[in-house]
């Protein structure tokens, strides 16, 4: 073993320096992707001066689009796209952050939100579930492991009781609410209803 | 003015003299009994129900739903969508109800709201989310129906008249009342799978994102829901009861997203809590 391990500590610090500044590289190019994300443009959408429908529109961006985002303002969104040289704002709902393809890799939704859910984004992922998904292969495997409540299934459902009383049995009170949304930093906002009615 | 005047003579005399005649007072009484019985008749013909019949129907409704989809055996996973139900139900104008919240096993993607406090998200659903605010968004727009009464509404319009006469909470022993719940669970559950009309779905997308505010999460959280909706083949067999039951995602948020307009920006700032969402669905 220390003979293997020898001769690499010897001749190799040239190399080791090589790969210390590919390291340092990396890392800045990280750092630099993490100032300027990359987005999606997911619908068709106007592009305006500023945070406001009522502002300039400087142009119109195509589904698909890469874009830069930037910062957000309510619920807008400064973005960048080179290939059509706009600057502006869009609606936060019509661009998202990354792209399709990484969103629905199972891998990496198996890390953050656990097995059951990198399953099913597997199986959707092959049954071509994300209409922007490329690598979708075919809808045959769609139906692998997957029951969903069909208009029949629900019409032909007879009532279920128990789980009544077991549903009820999860109930929240206000005990625990005051817990719940302290632990979540969570504050009440009076906000009127946008149709004018405050109920 | 003169033909009123005797009227109110005649009402004053006779409250005048009710203290100094007892017998006459038991017998307004029992015409006053007599009156408030055929009118609450009258109100359940008109389509006023009381909140403890809403209840009950509602919890008959979602008994049907159960039947198709039970709940997710995910004990944690249940009482944290009861967590930020209640929350965000409590911003709302009935936070009296006793509010219930459940997740269902099921790959369709759909959320239900039975009257009452009654509403269920399917796990299909539920997946896609990928943080706190993204769900109460969802439960805002469940809430918002039921807060409203739109499943009340829907069944009082299919349903003949007599159907809401017969309807009494405590007599579910009775062979006829039996009948008359199992009626009204067949009307309720295919209601689930006909839909609301489309007014009330966009009323209850602009009523959730409010509540959702109020509730101190970001409501746009929502529109990233519909986005991802949007997103997903129209064609899938997950959405096919969806997209039959509500309006084209895209109008939704055209519409929303118009509306929203300036009025939310400042509640944008509003929480996520993806850590907390995250750490739940990772739990076994």
């Amino acid at each position: 073993m220390p003979a293997l391990f020898q001769p690499f500590c010897c001749y190799n610090m040239a190399a080791m320096k090589f790969i210390l500044c590919l390291l340092v590289l990396f890392i800045s190019l990280g750092a630099f992707a993490q100032v300027n994300p990359e987005g999606v443009m997911v619908r068709q959408a106007t592009v305006y001066a500023d945070a406001s429908s009522s502002t300039q529109a400087v142009g119109r961006i195509r589904a698909g689009a890469r874009v830069s985002i930037f910062g957000r303002k309510g619920g807008w969104q400064e973005i960048y796209s080179e290939p059509e040289a706009i600057t502006g704002w869009v609606r936060v709902y019509q661009v998202r952050e990354g792209n399709y393809a990484t969103q629905v890799n199972p891998q990496e939704q198996e890390d953050s939100r656990g097995f059951l859910a990198g399953l099913a984004s597997f199986s959707r992922k092959a049954s071509g579930f994300f209409t922007q998904d490329n690598s979708a292969t075919s809808s045959a495997t769609a139906t692998i492991g997957v029951r969903g409540l069909s208009e029949e299934e629900i019409k032909s459902a007879k009532a279920d009781f128990h789980e009544l009383e077991k549903m009820k049995t999860f109930a929240s009170n206000h005990k625990r609410m005051s817990k719940f949304s302290s632990k979540g930093s969570l504050q009440a906002n009076k906000v009127p209803h946008i149709s004018g009615s405050s109920k | 003015m003169s033909r009123l005047l005797p009227l109110l003579l005649i009402t004053g005399l006779g409250l005048a003299v009710l203290p100094v005649m007892p017998a006459i007072a038991f017998d307004l009484d029992g015409l006053q009994k007599q009156l408030t019985t055929s009118l609450e008749k009258l109100d359940k013909m008109r389509g006023k129900v009381s909140t403890e019949e809403e209840i009950e129907i509602g919890g008959n409704l979602i008994s049907g739903l159960l039947g198709a989809a039970a709940l997710v055996d995910e004990p944690g996973l249940q009482r944290y969508v009861n967590d930020v139900g209640f929350w965000v139900a409590a911003q709302s104008g009935r936070s009296e109800l006793p509010w219930r919240f459940g997740v269902i096993n099921s790959q369709g993607i759909n959320a239900f709201a039975a009257p009452g406090g009654y509403i269920v998200v399917t796990l299909g659903l539920y997946q896609l989310l990928e943080n706190e605010a993204q769900l109460a968004g969802v439960l805002a727009h469940e809430i918002s129906h039921v807060v409203r009464k739109h499943h009340l509404k829907a069944l009082q319009k299919t349903m003949k008249r007599e159907f809401w006469t017969d309807l009494t909470v405590d007599a579910v022993g009775d062979k006829k009342d039996r009948k008359t719940t199992q009626k009204l669970i067949n009307s309720g559950v295919q209601l689930y799978a006909t839909g609301l009309d489309r007014k009330y779905e966009f009323e209850a997308d602009l009523r959730g994102v409010v509540l959702a505010a109020r509730a101190g999460y970001d409501p746009f959280a929502f529109l990233d829901v519909l986005t991802t909706i949007d997103s997903i083949n129209p064609q899938s067999a997950e959405l096919t009861v969806f997209m039959n039951t509500h309006p084209s995602t895209g109008d939704r948020l055209d519409t929303l997203a118009g509306k929203m307009d300036g009025k939310l920006d400042s509640y944008a700032s509003g929480v996520d809590n993806a850590d907390r969402f995250r750490k739940v669905m990772a739990a076994p």
